[in-house]
């Protein structure tokens, strides 16, 4: 009888992972670690693959995984005696079956995302960049322009960490690495994209939504890589100018700051 | 039934081990963290071994140890902003967290703030060690310490063009705590120099040994530092404002200036202005080192011929002694590029007044000098004008193609 316990252990322990691997996506979004608020124009097309991908997959698993337990359960040895296993060479149809279904669907799947991917990569609205991002262990240098649109001239205004951008118009962002492998990431925004030392890299969106948001680092980029963090805010054009005009004073002062303002 | 090999017990056995290892991996037991002696000093002063007791004791009770700092009053630091920053990294009751310093800066700074952490040696430039008291960017005059103002300033936004990051977003109190602790390790580290140092000027009744008394550690080791930092806030360099001149012309004059023999900026940034002039020369930091590393190796080279057996045998101990605090308590020598003015990186920040400061005072701990004793306030602002523009001067004399000067900034 001992034996037959093992068999129902596994069984049991199969059909475990289906159940708690639809649990855990069932209960995700209310315990907050679903995916993060959308602010972006592009988001939605996103988040609709994402989902359409989740619900395909989601149904393959759930069935291969119940196939699985099925199995296990009843033709557990120690349960059906000393009945004896069929040889079998395979089946030429099932194999057929089974290999052209995954292959049409990877093959439409790889159709039907091709224009998201195109308008995230290859179609950047023509314009100067609003600001050069350059990545370098352990932060995010930035680089604005300043009042003459033209990067590399004297008003050029020099931050660091903390991004801005107006709401609702196009943002292109240059981005460069000065070191390693990084990946600028802007969860809100539905945004990665890696930046790759010598290579300028053009980056755009339109963010929907006023507000702060993270910027992260998704590229091991060395021991300091979880602290590479920067924030990006969400304002509207005239916030976005006054706050230019501010720290562009700040970067041109030739007298000290008063004491609470540096604190 | 012999033919089913799964049964129950290895699956246990299985779960078992694998749940022990994480317990006991999660479990390793750290020592406490503990500060580091000045063994370069301490050679250096050759010190007896109860002697380096003594300033090892002494310090603990004035300053404590790395997870219970101390606040003598006379420092003027504050013990809470010092318990935030200090000890290992943790949340305290009310979910804040501590050991900032731990967690943000000591994998460079080192515990002890000696510029000596783990990641230390990979650095060019090295990271600062924070004991001799010297501290590069700031707005007081050459020889005086930075303001507390000054410190926040560079935590804030980074030394771009080294390994120091921008720490800005932990917010004003966590910098601010930060800020707290560099000054208390600073502090430390340069009350330990003078009492090392101070072995020297000791009579001979004192039989080699610190007065343990209150009033001396006090009025000689500790005020001498602590009082320094506190007159800093107070003597910020006045900076008289940019004469009304044209842009243009101001940048003239700055360029007569950088090239003439008056300001002379042209001997160590070059006539390109790449920072390709003379390029031999240490940094206070690794000036210690390199000199006394050289003293060392020709020690190495005197002839032990004349001395007797006790001689020989100390001169042995010593150089012995000397050789391990060198390789153990100091990171290679590196001579200090001059800055290259055309790549619009500025370590010490890139406003006026920030390039005001540094040509006024020059840079403490690095050849650069202080120019306020030759040139005038507006020769001075001159200088700054013409240094800005030297990233986007593309049609200058020099007649360079745009491609060579204005390199893509990578």
């Amino acid at each position: 009888m001992r034996n037959r316990l093992a068999g129902i252990f596994w069984s049991i322990l199969f059909l475990a992972v289906p159940v708690l691997g639809v649990g855990v996506f069932a209960i995700a979004p209310s315990i907050d670690v679903w995916l993060p608020k959308d602010v972006s124009s592009h988001g939605k097309e996103i988040d609709s693959l994402f989902y359409f991908i989740l619900a395909l997959t989601g149904i393959v698993f759930i069935v291969t995984e119940m196939l699985l337990f099925w199995f296990i359960w009843k033709y557990d040895a120690a349960a059906r005696g000393d009945e004896k296993a069929t040889y079998i060479h395979g089946s030429h149809t099932l194999e057929v079956i089974w290999t052209i279904i995954p292959a049409v669907t990877m093959l439409f799947l790889a159709i039907y995302q091709m224009n998201a991917w195109a308008d995230m990569k290859m179609r950047r609205p023509v314009m100067k960049p609003t600001v050069e991002v350059v990545a370098r262990q352990f932060e995010w240098r930035l680089r604005y322009p300043g009042p003459d649109g033209d990067l590399g001239t004297p008003d050029d205004l020099f931050l660091v960490n903390d991004l801005h951008v107006p709401v609702d118009e196009d943002i292109l962002i240059q981005l460069k690495s000065m070191d390693v492998l990084h990946s600028f990431f802007l969860p809100n925004l539905r945004m990665k994209q890696d930046a790759v030392p010598g290579m300028k890299i053009p980056v755009w969106f339109k963010a929907t939504e006023t507000g702060q948001y993270d910027l992260v680092c998704a590229e091991l980029c060395g021991w300091g890589h979880y602290k590479m963090k920067g924030r990006i805010t969400i304002e509207s054009r005239e916030d976005y100018d006054a706050w230019l005009e501010a720290k562009y004073r700040e970067q041109e002062a030739t007298q000290p700051e008063p004491m609470d303002e540096i604190l | 039934m012999c033919r089913n090999r799964f049964s129950l017990s290895p699956v246990a056995l299985v779960l078992t081990v694998c749940g022990s290892l994480l317990f006991v991996s999660g479990c390793g037991k750290t020592p406490a963290a503990s500060f580091r002696p000045n063994m370069v000093e301490a050679a250096k002063q050759r010190l007896k071994p109860e002697q380096e007791e003594q300033v090892a004791t002494i310090l603990e009770a004035m300053f404590g140890t790395p997870d219970n700092p101390i606040a003598m009053p006379e420092t003027g630091l504050d013990i809470g902003k010092l318990r935030l920053a200090a000890g290992p990294v943790h949340s305290d009751i009310v979910g804040r967290k501590n050991g900032l310093f731990r967690e943000h800066c000591s994998h460079c700074h080192g515990v002890t703030g000696d510029g000596m952490g783990p990641t230390a040696a990979f650095l060019n430039p090295y990271p600062r060690d924070y004991r001799p008291g010297w501290f590069k960017f700031k707005s007081t005059e050459r020889a005086d310490k930075p303001t507390h103002g000054d410190l926040v300033t560079i935590l804030n936004n980074g030394i771009y063009g080294t390994s120091m990051p921008s720490f800005e977003l932990l917010g004003e109190a966590k910098v601010d705590a930060l800020v707290e602790y560099v000054k208390y390790l600073s502090m430390r580290g340069e009350a330990e120099l003078n009492m090392m140092r101070y072995f020297f000027e000791l009579d001979d009744e004192d039989e080699g040994k610190l007065p343990e008394t209150r009033d001396f550690l006090v009025e000689e080791i500790l005020l001498p530092v602590a009082e320094r930092w506190q007159e800093a806030e107070d003597a910020v360099i006045e900076v008289p404002e940019m004469p009304e001149v044209d842009l243009a012309e101001s940048i003239a004059m700055g360029k007569e200036l950088f090239y003439g023999n008056k300001a002379n900026c042209v001997k160590c940034h070059g006539v390109t202005a790449l920072g390709d002039g003379q390029a031999n020369d240490y940094d206070d930091w690794n000036k210690v080192v390199k000199q006394w590393s050289d003293e060392v190796q020709s020690s190495h080279e005197v002839s032990t011929k004349e001395m007797s057996r006790e001689e020989k045998a100390e001169h042995r101990e010593y150089l012995t002694r000397a050789d391990k605090a060198l390789a153990g308590d100091a990171l290679e020598p590196r001579t200090i590029q001059p800055r290259n003015l055309r790549q619009a990186i500025y370590r010490g920040g890139r406003r006026p007044i920030d390039f005001y400061y540094r040509i006024h005072a020059g840079i403490n701990g690095a050849p650069m000098p202080a120019a306020a004793g030759t040139l005038t306030p507006d020769e001075i602002w001159h200088v700054v004008n013409y240094i800005r523009s030297l990233p986007y001067e593309f049609d200058g004399e020099l007649g360079a193609d745009r491609s060579m000067v204005a390199r893509d900034r990578l």
